[in-house]
């Protein structure tokens, strides 16, 4: 048993809590529904650490001066929502490309544009791993629940500085604004990662040579590594022109992560393993289809909830291996088919039609409508 | 490669891009005479944006985060943020800090936080080949401009002033001891700072806008147009002239932002030990 | 009178961009026959003992290739 406290808090205050214990010390944001809060509370808790809250002039501004901030040796993260997210793509592939460890929250909301601020959505599916430019992963993960959103956020700035990459937070206004119970473990009940550096002398260190994990040290600045650190395509020495090393640089960054994904993947299954009636599900959804399928245990149903808690990069075997056996497939989501595409593109199975149970409008699904589906749609 | 080349650039990174008799190639060898007779190499930290211009840095052997464009002052802000003891630098052209990065300028300056932002002013979008920028003049023709530019110009300098920065300069690349002078006086001034290059675009500028492609003929033209002239208030006429003021047009002192960030804190934490938060 | 001993071209960046040449107020430098490595024509110092050693060209030289080196005190008497 972990020791630690518990608090009922809002998902969007679990993320912050979550983030101070990991050692956040900058935090650069524009206020956003439903992401504000997490601005608002960490312009009151960060002083106290000694650390630094900057309301930005826009999300470019912010995610950019936490790319700084990384470079220049702190943990830093931010937060959005669907508009402030667009903002932010060209400064996601910036993080990539500098290798600038760092999270990124976006708490979803409707889109497309400024559409329903204060509604829950989970339209930002692909934009979250393909919003930026050009050829490169990340992490994106996916909380439900306030705990998650605590449990997630350590987890991020973990695989940030283990990976020394942008780790996406797609949470929504639903998990960011749920008040429930978090049990926030004791900081020496945690494990936390940091970057690695360099220790050689500055002459004999080669700034983006990988290591064996295929993650190069991390030289912050004003350590003694005067270091060139270019948004461009670049050799191993950082400097661009070299289009050899380029490619190999490019191909590198993809998979440094891609190859050690079994470190991070979490794909959880709720309820009968063996049921052949399957649901999918991410983000907030996978909440009430959890009830749907306590209340279909009740009525002598058995279904088994599939909760891709990693989205990005899609988890392909482990979702094949959750959904072994199932005969009837149902995506639930907040979108018009995302998750339901990754699923066709994993599950190749003729006899096998992958349904789609989706809600838009900032209209979360109830529990028995999951049941009605099943029954409408046989 | 002259003795200050030998001591401070990136070897393994020569030669610079720069096209043969360009500015900013004189701008390096400026800002690290500055650097070395401050004897800061070691407290630096820069960003650059994206244009010729900001490759400036990238040779210097000091830590550079070269970013996208125009958003090389939320990058100095976030590196300045973690550790203020460090003297941050900004390299940007035209185009990355009025245009596309104009929104930073101003914020930056109204903070007052303690960073230098040099501004090369070739009067043009080099880098992509030679479009209009804010600060090319009416009727200039450009690739963009084909018949002419009816747009006004920008002025770097007056929008720094009106923004906060509390210091600002104009200086060009036909006036490297002055230029050494004033980064010297910027490195060493706690907030703000604003220095404006003129520097000379023989490729772009020369060839698209004032009628020559020859390094000396645009060295001249800036040295022909450049006026000292402190007195902002006899500014429009040098305008009018199709002429441009330089010099030292700012110093004041101001609070700063990190300075004023750890007295925050220091509050907040003595009134938290207390019992509040506040 | 201050004298200079050699001024050094790097040729393995000189652009040949014949800056110096413009600057220099004491016409030491002429348009070289000789290429420089990135296949630029360099300046070619024609005339060293005009040479006041001004610094002028080193400072505004754009590729930082010019070191003008001074004669050693006392030289000139020797
Ligand atoms: C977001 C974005 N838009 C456009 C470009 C293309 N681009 C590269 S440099 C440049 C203009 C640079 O002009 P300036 O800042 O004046 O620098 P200079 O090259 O003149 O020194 C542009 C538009 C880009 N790199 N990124
Ligand atoms: S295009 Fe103009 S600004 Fe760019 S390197 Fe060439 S001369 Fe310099
Ligand atoms: S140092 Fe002065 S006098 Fe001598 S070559 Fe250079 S510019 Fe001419
Ligand atoms: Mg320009």
């Amino acid at each position: 048993m972990k020791k630690g406290r518990i608090k009922v808090m809002l998902g969007n205050e679990a993320c912050v809590e979550a983030a101070l214990l990991a050692g956040c010390r900058f935090y650069g944001g524009y206020p956003i529904t439903p992401a504000t809060e997490i601005l608002e509370i960490m312009s009151r808790r960060l002083p106290l650490v000694d650390g630094l809250c900057l309301q930005m002039e826009d999300e470019i501004a912010a995610l950019v001066a936490v790319v700084g901030a990384s470079w220049g040796g702190t943990k830093a993260m931010t937060a959005t929502s669907g508009p402030g997210f667009c903002l932010m793509q060209e400064a996601i592939g910036l993080a990539v490309a500098v290798e600038a460890p760092c999270v990124i929250v976006n708490v979803q909301r409707g889109g497309p544009a400024s559409g329903q601020s204060t509604s829950t959505a989970q339209g930002d599916f692909y934009q979250a791993r393909y919003g930026s430019n050009g050829d490169y992963s990340l992490i994106v993960l996916c909380p439900s629940t306030a705990q998650e959103m605590f449990d997630h956020t350590i987890k991020a700035f973990n695989l940030s500085e283990r990976f020394r990459i942008p780790v996406i937070i797609l949470s929504d206004e639903v998990v960011g604004h749920i008040r429930e119970k978090v049990f926030i473990p004791d900081a020496d009940q945690l494990t936390f990662v940091e970057r690695k550096v360099p220790t050689v002398p500055m002459e004999e260190f080669v700034i983006f040579k990988p290591e064996e994990n295929g993650v190069p040290l991390m030289p912050t600045f004003n350590t003694g590594y005067k270091s060139p650190v270019i948004s461009q395509a670049k050799s191993l020495n950082g400097n661009r022109g070299n289009a050899k090393e380029a490619v190999e640089n490019i191909r590198r960054i993809v998979s440094k992560i891609e190859d050690h994904m079994d470190e991070f993947a979490e794909v959880q299954v709720y309820g009968d393993e063996k049921a052949e009636t399957a649901f999918v599900t991410f983000g907030s959804v996978c909440r009430a289809a959890r009830s749907a399928v306590d209340m279909g245990k009740e009525k002598g149903l058995a279904i088994r909830s599939v909760e891709v808690k990693t989205v990005w990069p899609f988890p392909d075997h482990l979702v094949r291996r959750a959904l072994a056996g199932a005969k009837r497939i149902v995506v639930a989501e907040m979108n018009l088919g995302m998750l339901q595409r990754e699923i066709e593109r994993v599950i190749r199975q003729p006899e096998i039609k992958i349904e789609l149970f989706s809600k838009i409008g900032g209209i979360y699904p109830q529990p028995q409508e999951f049941l009605r589906f099943l029954e409408e749609k046989r | 490669m002259n003795p200050l080349g030998e001591k401070y650039l990136r070897k393994d990174f020569l030669p610079f891009l720069f096209c043969p008799g360009c500015g900013d190639g004189m701008i390096v060898q400026a800002f690290l005479q500055a650097v070395d007779d401050l004897g800061c190499v070691d407290d630096l930290a820069l960003t650059a944006g994206i244009g010729c211009s900001a490759w400036i840095g990238v040779y210097m052997h000091v830590d550079i985060l070269k970013v996208l464009h125009g958003r090389a002052i939320p990058a100095a802000i976030g590196i300045k943020a973690t550790n203020p003891s460090r003297k941050v630098v900004t390299f940007t052209g035209d185009g990355d800090c009025l245009a596309i990065g104009g929104n930073h300028l101003l914020h930056a300056a109204r903070r007052n936080i303690d960073m230098t932002v040099v501004m090369v002013n070739n009067q043009i979008y080099a880098m992509t080949g030679g479009q209009v920028a804010p600060s090319t003049a009416v009727g200039s023709k450009t690739q963009t401009t084909p018949y002419g530019n009816l747009e006004r110009q920008l002025n770097g300098c007056k929008v720094a002033i009106a923004a906060g920065a509390t210091m600002v300069s104009r200086w060009s690349t036909a006036h490297p001891k002055q230029l050494i002078k004033t980064f010297k006086k910027a490195l060493n001034h706690k907030g703000f700072s604003f220095i404006e290059i003129m520097s000379q675009c023989p490729v772009q500028t020369g060839r698209y806008l004032l009628g020559s492609g020859s390094p000396q003929f645009n060295f001249q033209w800036l040295k022909d147009h450049c006026m000292k002239e402190e007195d902002p208030s006899k500014w429009a006429e040098i305008e009018a002239q199709g002429n441009i003021p330089v010099g030292d047009f700012l110093q004041v002192e101001q609070p700063e932002f990190m300075a004023e960030v750890a007295r925050m804190n220091q509050r907040v934490k003595e009134a938290q030990a207390k019992g509040g938060d506040r | 009178m201050k004298g200079a001993e050699r001024i050094e071209i790097d040729r393995r960046y000189c652009k040949g961009c014949m800056l110096c040449k413009y600057i220099c107020p004491c016409d030491v430098y002429d348009l070289g026959q000789e290429r420089s490595d990135l296949d630029y024509l360099m300046p070619h110092v024609a005339r060293i003992e005009n040479c006041k050693v001004c610094g002028l060209c080193e400072q505004h030289c754009p590729d930082m290739v010019l070191t003008v080196v001074a004669k050693k005190k006392g030289k000139e008497k020797e």
